[in-house]
């Protein structure tokens, strides 16, 4: 019997190995195996996506959460994510853990976004807070007629977020996660005490 | 009705083994219909297909010793009222007690009809019809269910055998009396039969688990998951013209048609997408390999053996435990990877939800309807479109809500791809195991 012979019945089984080598290459370099959920940030790498100075307060807050989340994160050694979804979805009872390492991850926040020059100065967002706040017509005019300069100087905008962070029950924060007005009122009397305490500080110092 | 008797037994051939997997594509639909969870879903293909196997020597026993035609016209007139009973059923038990009674009939009608088949056209030319109509059932199942359950309903696909079946009876009853066959009993033919199994297992991954990645996990239409699914009965159909050139020994069209299915299903483990048009190539594999084994191995296990009936109930037999394997093997490794696969893909959609450029409130607002949604969807890939119908964002958001959505569902689409990459290799792996018994036969020739 001829080799040619000898080799013939393998023809369709060589043939159909050949046949899937050439489906099975063409996927895998087409990132066949690679389609799965994308892989998590590590929270303790400065994300690159919060560089610029944000505009508005929401943005602003946004930053500070963000960054302040993977702060806690990576001191809890967990990712970004899972303590999200851990506050989300049993937030009535946040571990001592848990509150002490979101404070320092949001005092985190502010130092690098201080360090990274991406604060906006208080003038930049005080149309904005005075919206918010509930202070008569007359104060309010009062304030917007401030040089910029002047609400700068007296209201460094990391000084205040720092004060305020001091200010906030993160605990209370974060059992009222789903009640919105609670949080806000809880924000804004955090807030307004810092900037109380800043500017009489200032005065203080002044003095 | 002569005329008629060997396209009609033929088409109940091809019915009863359509069966096995022609509700495939109907399982989100009844899932869905009659409230039904993963494992329950699963038993509605486990049922009948067991039934069936272990029905099937039995009842080529009773046609053997008794009146194969009798036989076979009350096991297609059992399958009939089953089928009817399938689409009357109002819940996922009653639905599972009928395709137990259907199997119970199409095992009888299924044994019958080979020895009508043969007595009508010969040995050869009777059993090549039978284990044709075989193929081609299995092969076109998911997609004629496909096709029913988005033109009509889940239901149609068993209303649509009552006729067919109801016309089989007199069909059956009026094939001429059979010659008693001589006495002679052989064993039966174990390395094809082992080898169909384990093929049978492993095609039951093609089919069954590729309809639930298209339907449930990249969220396509019934059709367009029956039309995607065509490749594979064009593909085996395309077999036999493109193989007959070669000349190859039915063994070696056995062994490469191995190789071929093993390739595919790696193949649907590793799509670099959820684009249909990756899972062509490897379901034109699988076609190609269920045509150049399946009827290869059926006539191997038939040829000269006594009683006919007898072993062809064993060749149904052996088909059908393999899909019950593939089932039992695939169903629970399948349930615990999209378990595993819910982790990573809630880590990947809370971080985009959190890194989206859209307002807080908004943010919030789809946190809140995605987390509402997701806890009605438990045990099953989650749709996430309806969490973003009359969501109330801010007409600047929602651009980004739009491009949210969308990457969303990408991840989706990825967890659920990862989640059926281990059972369709393990279906692989089933695959390649048929080369053994193949391997086997040929040191014993």
């Amino acid at each position: 019997m001829t080799a040619a012979a000898r080799l013939r019945p393998l023809v369709l089984p060589i043939g159909a190995l050949v046949l899937v080598a050439v489906v099975l290459v063409v996927q895998l370099a087409n990132g066949g195996g690679r389609f799965a959920p994308s892989p998590l940030a590590d929270p303790c790498q400065a994300r690159s996506a919060a560089t610029s100075t944000p505009k508005t307060l929401d943005a602003l807050g946004q930053d500070l959460v963000l960054r302040g989340l993977a702060g806690a994160a990576c001191r809890l050694g967990i990712s970004r994510e899972a303590l999200t979804l851990d506050l989300a979805q049993d937030h009535s009872n946040p571990t001592n853990a848990q509150v002490d390492a979101l404070r320092a991850g949001l005092l985190g926040a502010i130092a690098a976004m201080k360090k990274n020059g991406t604060l906006p100065p208080a003038a930049d967002v005080v149309d904005q807070a005075l919206d918010a706040t509930d202070l008569n017509g007359l104060a309010k005019l009062a304030i917007r007629a401030l040089p910029d300069g002047v609400i700068n100087q007296a209201l460094p905008t990391d000084e205040v977020l720092r004060q305020a962070i001091e200010n906030l029950d993160v605990r209370a924060l974060l059992t009222d996660l789903d009640d919105t007005d609670r949080l806000s009122d809880l924000v804004t009397a955090a807030v307004t005490k810092a900037v109380e305490q800043t500017l009489s500080a200032r005065l203080q110092s002044l003095i | 009705m002569r005329r008629l008797q060997v396209p009609l037994l033929a088409l109940t051939v091809g019915f009863v083994l359509a069966d096995s997997a022609i509700v495939t594509l109907a399982l989100p639909a009844i899932m869905q219909r009659l409230h039904g969870t993963v494992p329950q879903i699963a038993w509605v293909l486990i049922s009948f297909n067991l039934v069936l196997a272990v029905c099937a020597v039995p009842a080529a026993k009773v046609c053997h010793r008794s009146d194969p035609r009798r036989c076979c016209a009350g096991g297609i007139a059992l399958f009939a009222l089953a089928s009817a009973a399938c689409a009357l059923a109002g819940s996922m038990e009653m639905l599972i007690v009928a395709r137990c009674v259907q199997a119970l009939g199409g095992a009888f009608a299924l044994v019958g009809s080979l020895e009508l088949l043969v007595s009508v056209r010969g040995e050869r030319q009777g059993v090549g019809r039978w284990i044709a109509a075989g193929v081609v059932g299995t092969a076109a199942g998911p997609v004629v269910g496909g096709l029913l359950t988005q033109a009509i309903s889940w239901q149609s696909i068993f209303v649509v055998q009552v006729p067919v079946a109801a016309l089989a009876v007199p069909a059956a009853l009026t094939v001429p009396p059979i010659r008693a066959q001589a006495t002679e009993r052989h064993r039966p033919a174990i390395a094809p039969n082992l080898a169909l199994a384990l093929l049978s297992a492993a095609l039951t991954a093609a089919l069954f688990l590729l309809v639930l990645l298209l339907v449930e996990g990249w969220r396509r239409s019934p059709a367009t998951a029956a039309l995607t699914v065509t490749v594979i009965p064009v593909a085996a159909a395309a077999a036999r013209p493109l193989v007959r050139g070669l000349r190859a020994t039915p063994r070696m069209e056995a062994i490469a048609g191995s190789v071929l299915i093993a390739g595919g299903l790696v193949g649907l483990a590793l799509p670099p997408s959820a684009h249909l048009a990756w899972t062509i190539a490897p379901q034109a594999l699988v076609g190609l390999g269920l045509g150049m084994t399946v009827d290869r191995l059926t006539a191997a296990a038939l040829r000269d053996r006594l009683p006919r009936a007898v072993h062809g109930g064993w060749t149904i037999a052996a088909r059908h435990l393999g899909v019950v394997a593939g089932l039992v093997v695939l169903t629970p490794v399948f349930t615990a990877s999209l378990q595993a696969a819910q982790g990573p893909a809630q880590d990947a959609i809370t971080a985009l939800v959190l890194d989206a450029p859209m307002q807080a409130s908004d943010k919030v607002a789809v946190a809140q309807a995605l987390a509402d949604h997701l806890s009605q969807e438990t045990d099953q890939v989650p749709d996430l479109r309806p969490a973003f119908r009359s969501l109330p964002i801010a007409p600047s958001d929602r651009a980004a809500a739009t491009q949210l959505e969308q990457d969303l569902n990408d991840q989706v689409q990825r967890a659920a791809t990862r989640a059926f990459r281990d059972s369709f290799l393990i279906a692989g792996l089933l695959a390649l195991l048929a080369l053994v018994p193949l391997s086997v036969r040929r040191r014993a020739s």
